[in-house]
């Protein structure tokens, strides 16, 4: 990277992260800073407090809300920044936690940190091993005819749910890999559903705060680049295929992090988790929280999995139907998504206030 | 040997039944290049309309008519309300297309409840052929015969007719034919429900063999996704190349390598994205 045109935009770039990025506000100070986060600080000692005065269904309901907000952010940065639109991401996020469980159930491994490590290593590699194939099938700036490469991540995600469902042995086939028990984390802590909330917690919001300065550095900047126009970064001089490479890596990694808590969470592992209608949730979840904003998918995520919560408890057997119209609703009238129009509305509040 | 000759058999019957399952979803993804993921969804509406019709009045061909007709306009209802719109987005067709599938599944399974039914053979085709010492069901041969006039009315449509060069054109530049003064939204509309329609014209003559249950849409979506893409996409005649391929592999597969047979067909899937996206014959339409 001596003197060629990256530079020039690698230059621009930092200053624009830099404006953007609040973490970052450099001369305006603690204050500044302070404002800028305000609003994640108090929703953050909300989340904390939350158990003290919510009934322990709802805790257990925001634990899974958590986990899916985790696996939406992390597809989004694939397809809400990159422009990719992997349909394989539940591989990552039933590998994640089928690695998680059978470490557990068949490993011996009860150590919860030793087995989250162990997943990303996992996962990742999966991805790494995956992720050549499928990008010599994406091509270069294929985001107008991404077909094949959809159909070729749609195809690994269900590869493995039929490796799942043959693999008896390992993975208790069709009915499930079931026995994996609340974490253990080496502390004189015992965990159990009250304290796996603020586990979950505890890792999601390092995992989103890890994310959100990866899509906000140089190297989210390149993404979002690839995004608008590949073939343009390639002029400059970047290597898009390592890009995108890294990032279906990172980004399967995220996931099957979520996986792996969702593992914990349900106790239980079916191979439907890594197929087609586990995709589509997730789909559904960035599409409605809004690709374009970063924390589109939490609000994507508390919708729908609310919603799937509520239907469980007046319409048990209609979840499917519901879903399809949702997704129908989503797609056909919001495209953009609630977290954007949420976004502006809460813009339009604070610009009001201090006008 | 004789083993052998009746796998052979049964995997050749079973390429038609794949045949007839792509055929519908190899004119509107191949041809038309809209992605309708809910084309398995269709198949299974199909086989439970048909069986309506034939288990009140017991007429088998009636009972096609009307699943291809159902699934016609169940598949008109989706062109029309959401995948035209949706044109050139294809993670949005993919994405809103499981969905509906997800929801017509839970639709037929409200209605008729969650247990398989087996169609019944129609009393013209019941019974067996014998030659020498082996027997096969006719209702099999049936269905090759009825693959292969498909396959010949689909061809001579493709090669000879007016649609059919309408559609050729249309895939190789859209703006080009319509500024000929082709209405291409009502032929690529009509073609939609042709292959909506054949998707249930598939699934109640499959009935008899494949059975039909609420969620048997999205296997046979897989294969039929297989069937289009290995033999490649735009010719009807590299629909019927997959079939055969994937057809015989998968039955000698659970014949001889029952372990592997699982995944076979999604190795041949991957490994022919990679290779040649546009399948084995095919040509480029995205």
């Amino acid at each position: 990277m001596a003197t060629r045109p990256a530079d020039v935009l690698f230059g621009r770039l930092a200053r624009r992260s830099a404006s953007v990025s609040p973490a970052a506000a450099g001369k305006g100070g603690a204050a500044a800073m302070l404002k800028a986060w305000l609003p994640a600080i108090v929703i953050l000692v909300l989340m904390l407090l939350l158990p003290t005065f919510v009934p322990s269904y709802i805790q257990s309901l925001v634990t899974k809300m958590m986990i899916f907000a985790l696996f939406g952010v992390s597809m989004n940065i694939l397809w809400g920044f990159e422009g990719i639109p992997t349909f394989g991401h539940a591989a990552y996020f039933g590998f994640g936690g089928y690695a998680c469980g059978i470490l557990i159930v068949h490993g011996g491994i009860s150590n919860f940190w030793l087995n989250l490590l162990l997943v990303i290593v996992f996962t990742a590699l999966l991805g790494a091993g995956l992720g050549i194939p499928a990008f010599r099938v994406y091509g270069v700036g294929a985001s107008d005819n991404p077909i094949y490469f959809l159909l070729v991540t749609l195809a690994f995600g269900e590869l493995l749910v039929r490796v799942a469902i043959a693999a008896r042995s390992l993975t208790g086939g069709s009915t499930g890999l079931a026995g994996i028990p609340y974490p253990d984390l080496g502390l004189p802590i015992t965990i159990n559903s009250f304290s796996f909330y603020f586990l979950v917690l505890l890792i999601v919001v390092v995992c989103l705060f890890l994310v959100y300065r990866l899509v906000n550095s140089h190297y989210g900047y390149a993404l979002r680049g690839i995004h608008d126009n590949e073939r343009r970064m390639q002029a400059l001089g970047y290597n898009t295929w390592l890009y995108k490479y890294t990032s279906y890596i990172i980004a399967g990694a995220f996931g099957g992090i979520a996986g792996a808590l969702f593992a914990y969470f349900g106790g239980v592992m079916v191979p439907g988790n890594m197929g087609m209608a586990m995709t589509d949730i997730v789909f559904l979840i960035v599409i409605m929280g809004s690709a374009a904003w970063y924390f589109g998918p939490v609000i994507g995520a508390v919708v729908v999995v609310g919603v799937e919560y509520l239907s469980s408890v007046y319409v048990p057997d209609r979840w499917p139907l519901i879903m399809g119209t949702i997704i129908v609703v989503v797609i056909m009238v919001i495209p953009q998504g609630i977290g954007v129009m949420l976004l502006g509305l809460w813009r339009r509040l604070v610009r009001g206030r201090s006008a | 040997m004789s083993t052998f000759t009746i796998t052979t058999l049964n995997g050749v019957s079973y390429a038609f039944i794949l045949f007839l399952l792509a055929a519908g979803f190899s004119l509107t993804f191949g041809v038309m290049g809209v992605l309708n993921l809910s084309h398995g969804a269709l198949y299974m509406m199909g086989a439970y309309f048909g069986l309506a019709i034939v288990s009140k009045l017991d007429t088998f061909w009636l009972g096609v008519v009307v699943a291809a007709i159902g699934t016609g306009l169940v598949g008109l209802g989706i062109y029309f309300f959401f995948l035209r719109h949706l044109y050139g987005k294809v993670p949005e067709q993919a994405v809103l297309t499981i969905g509906l599938s997800y929801a017509f599944a839970n639709v037929v399974l409200w209605i008729w409840g969650p247990f398989a039914k087996m169609g019944m053979t129609p009393s013209l085709f019941t019974g067996v052929v014998r030659v020498g010492d082996l027997a096969f069901p006719i209702y099999r041969l049936a269905i090759v015969g009825i693959g292969l006039a498909l396959l010949v009315v689909l061809w001579w449509m493709q090669d000879k007719t007016r649609v059919g060069a309408i559609i050729r054109a249309g895939m190789d530049n859209k703006e080009m034919t319509r500024s000929l003064g082709i209405n291409y939204g009502l032929v690529s509309t009509l073609v939609f429900l042709f292959g909506a329609a054949l998707a249930g014209f598939a699934g109640i003559l499959g009935a008899p063999i494949l059975g039909a249950y609420p969620s048997m849409g999205d296997a046979l979506l897989l294969l039929t996704l297989m069937v289009v893409v290995v033999g490649g996409t735009g010719y009807i005649q590299g629909t019927m190349l997959g079939a055969l391929i994937i057809g015989l592999l998968d039955t000698y597969g659970k014949a001889y390598v029952p372990q592997a047979a699982l995944f076979t067909s999604y190795v041949i899937f991957i490994v022919v994205l990679l290779v040649r996206p546009s399948g084995l014959i095919g040509r480029k339409v995205f």
